[in-house]
C-alpha cells in the first residue's frame, strides 16, 4: 500500500507462520518487538538490537533477516516465518534440524538456538553442505556457550542424513 | 535500543521520493536499512522524516551487457551477490559483496545504499572508486551523474544533498586481461574491514603491467594508492616486496587509529594486502 504523505503511524497486514495479522503500528516499531509484543511470538530473541548478534533472524519472503533491523511498517504485505513454525505446535515432535541440536548438544542456554535455526531454514543446503560453507552460514549468529563445534556437527549430520527414517519424537 | 519517533512515508515514484524529501530538514531515505536502522536504534542519527523507496517502481533493477552492470537503488547485496552474468562483466562485485556483512544483512541491504551510506571501512564505495563507476542521482533539479572519485568527500559524507536519492550505479565492465581481487582484514567474517584493499591488476607475460589500487578502512574515504600504481608497474614475484609495501604505507598516510586497529597496522596491512593480490593475480594470469 502507497503512503504518500509522512505518518507516525501505519496499517501494517502480514502472516505470520500462515496465519493473517492486521495491526495500527507506530512507524518507528521495529519488526522484532511487532513479533514478540504484538503478535506474542516470544520464541524470536533479541540479542543486541543493533544487528550484530542474529539471535531476532526470521525469514521475510523466504529469506532471513535481522527483524531488529527492519521496521514492522517495512513488512506490510509481507510473508513471515518464525521458529514457532519448524515444528507443528503441540505435536510433541522436532523439525530435523531441530532434533539434530538435540542429539548433537547444539545449545547450551539456547537464546541464540532460534535465529540459527531460522538462517538455517532459510538457505538450501544443496548450496552450503561443505563444511567451510556451513562456518560461513553460521558467522552472521553469535552463540557464547558452545564454542559452534556442536552446532556445525549438527548441520552436517541433519543435512547428511535425509531419509534416515522418520523424525524422532522429543 | 529502540529508534526514536519519526515520520515515515512510502512513495511510488522517485520523484514522490525526492518531492517527500525537499524541505525537510533530516529527512532521510530508507531502502535496505542495514545501516541507517542501526544508527537509528543507537540514535547516532537523527531523523524526522524516512522515506522508504521499497515500494518506488520507476527504480531499475540489475541490467548486465558487455560494457558494465547497472543496479538499481532496490536490488540487494543478495541479488546482486548470486547474478552470474554480473560477476562475469564485473568479477568485483562478487569479491566485494562476499564480505559484505552476513546473509542476513545481504539480504536486505543495497548495493546503492552501501553507497550512499558513504562507511569509509566499507567495501563497496572502494570498488566504486577502482572500477571508475558512475553514480545517478535524482534531485529536485532532475537526474544528475556522479563518478566516484568525485562522490565520496569523507566518512559517512558525499556529494548528495538533503533531498538526492541515488537512483542507480553504473560499473563498467573490467578492462580485458585484468584480475580484480578485494581483500580485507577483519575480526569476523562480514565485519567491516579493519583494512582492505580493491585491486585491478593488468597482467602482461609474467609481470604487472598496470593496476587501479584503492584501499578502505584507511582513510576518511576510498584511499586511491597512487604511489603504489606506479610502483607495482613491471613487478615481477621475483621482486622484492619492499619498494610495493613502502609505497602502499606513504599512500595511506590518512590511516586512523581506534579500538579495533592502530594506523601503522592498518597502513601495513593494506601493503601487505597489495602483495597478496600482486602474486595473485600473476599466479592466475599465468593459468589462464
Amino acid at each position: 500500500m502507497t503512503i504518500p504523505e509522512p505518518v507516525s503511524e501505519a496499517d501494517v497486514e502480514v502472516t505470520v507462520n500462515g496465519r493473517s495479522h492486521r495491526h495500527r503500528v507506530a512507524a518507528r516499531l521495529l519488526l522484532s518487538d511487532y513479533i514478540r509484543d504484538t503478535v506474542g511470538l516470544t520464541g524470536t530473541h533479541l540479542g543486541c538490537e543493533h544487528g550484530y548478534c542474529g539471535a531476532c533472524t526470521v525469514i521475510v519472503d523466504g529469506d532471513a533477516v535481522r527483524s531488529c533491523l527492519m521496521l514492522a511498517v517495512q513488512a506490510d504485505g509481507a510473508g513471515i516465518r518464525t521458529v514457532e513454525d519448524l515444528a507443528p505446535a503441540g505435536s510433541g515432535s522436532l523439525s530435523p534440524m531441530q532434533q539434530s541440536f538435540h542429539d548433537n548438544h547444539a545449545l547450551q542456554c539456547g537464546f541464540c538456538t532460534a535465529g540459527i535455526l531460522m538462517t538455517l531454514e532459510s538457505v538450501d543446503p544443496e548450496d552450503w553442505n561443505e563444511p567451510e560453507r556451513i562456518t560461513e552460514l553460521l558467522s552472521g549468529n553469535l552463540c557464547r556457550c558452545t564454542g559452534y563445534q556442536n552446532i556445525v556437527a549438527a548441520v552436517a549430520r541433519a543435512w547428511n542424513s535425509e531419509g534416515d527414517g522418520p523424525e524422532r519424537s522429543r | 535500543m529502540k529508534p526514536a519517533p519519526f515520520d515515515y512515508c512510502r512513495p511510488t515514484t522517485v520523484a514522490e521520493a525526492v518531492e517527500a524529501l525537499n524541505g525537510t530538514d533530516s529527512g532521510r531515505v530508507l531502502a535496505g536499512g542495514q545501516s541507517l536502522i542501526p544508527a537509528m536504534n543507537f540514535r547516532l542519527t537523527d531523523v524526522s522524516l524516512l522515506v522508504d523507496i521499497g515500494h518506488v517502481a520507476d527504480l531499475p533493477g540489475v541490467d548486465t551487457d558487455a560494457t558494465g552492470v547497472t543496479v538499481g537503488a532496490a536490488a540487494t547485496q543478495s541479488r546482486v551477490l548470486n547474478d552470474d552474468a554480473a560477476a562475469r562483466v564485473v568479477p568485483g562485485l562478487r569479491a566485494a559483496l562476499r564480505h559484505v556483512g552476513h546473509l542476513q544483512i545481504r539480504n536486505r541491504g543495497t548495493v546503492c545504499g552501501s553507497i550512499a551510506h558513504a562507511d569509509p571501512a566499507a567495501e563497496l564505495p572502494a570498488l566504486a572508486v577502482a572500477t571508475g563507476a558512475v553514480i545517478g542521482i535524482t534531485g529536485p533539479d532532475g537526474h544528475r551523474a556522479v563518478t566516484a572519485s568525485d562522490f565520496f568527500l569523507g566518512p559517512f559524507w558525499t556529494a548528495l544533498d538533503d533531498a538526492d536519492v541515488v537512483t542507480e550505479i553504473r560499473f563498467p565492465a573490467a578492462p580485458v586481461g585484468c584480475v580484480t581481487s578485494v581483500d580485507e582484514i577483519s575480526r569476523r567474517a562480514g565485519d567491516f574491514a579493519v583494512a582492505g584493499l580493491v585491486a585491478i591488476i593488468e597482467v602482461d607475460g609474467g609481470a604487472v603491467r598496470s593496476a587501479r589500487l584503492v584501499g578502505f578502512g584507511v582513510g576518511g574515504a576510498p584511499t586511491r594508492l597512487a604511489s603504489a600504481e606506479a610502483a607495482i608497474a613491471g613487478w615481477a614475484p621475483d621482486h622484492p616486496d619492499r619498494g610495493l609495501m613502502e609505497a602502499a604505507v606513504e599512500d595511506t598516510a590518512g590511516a586512523f587509529d581506534d579500538i579495533h586497529a592502530a594506523a601503522w597496522y592498518r597502513r601495513e596491512a593494506v601493503a601487505t594486502l597489495l602483495v597478496r593480490a600482486a602474486r595473485r593475480a600473476l599466479a592466475s594470469g599465468e593459468a589462464s
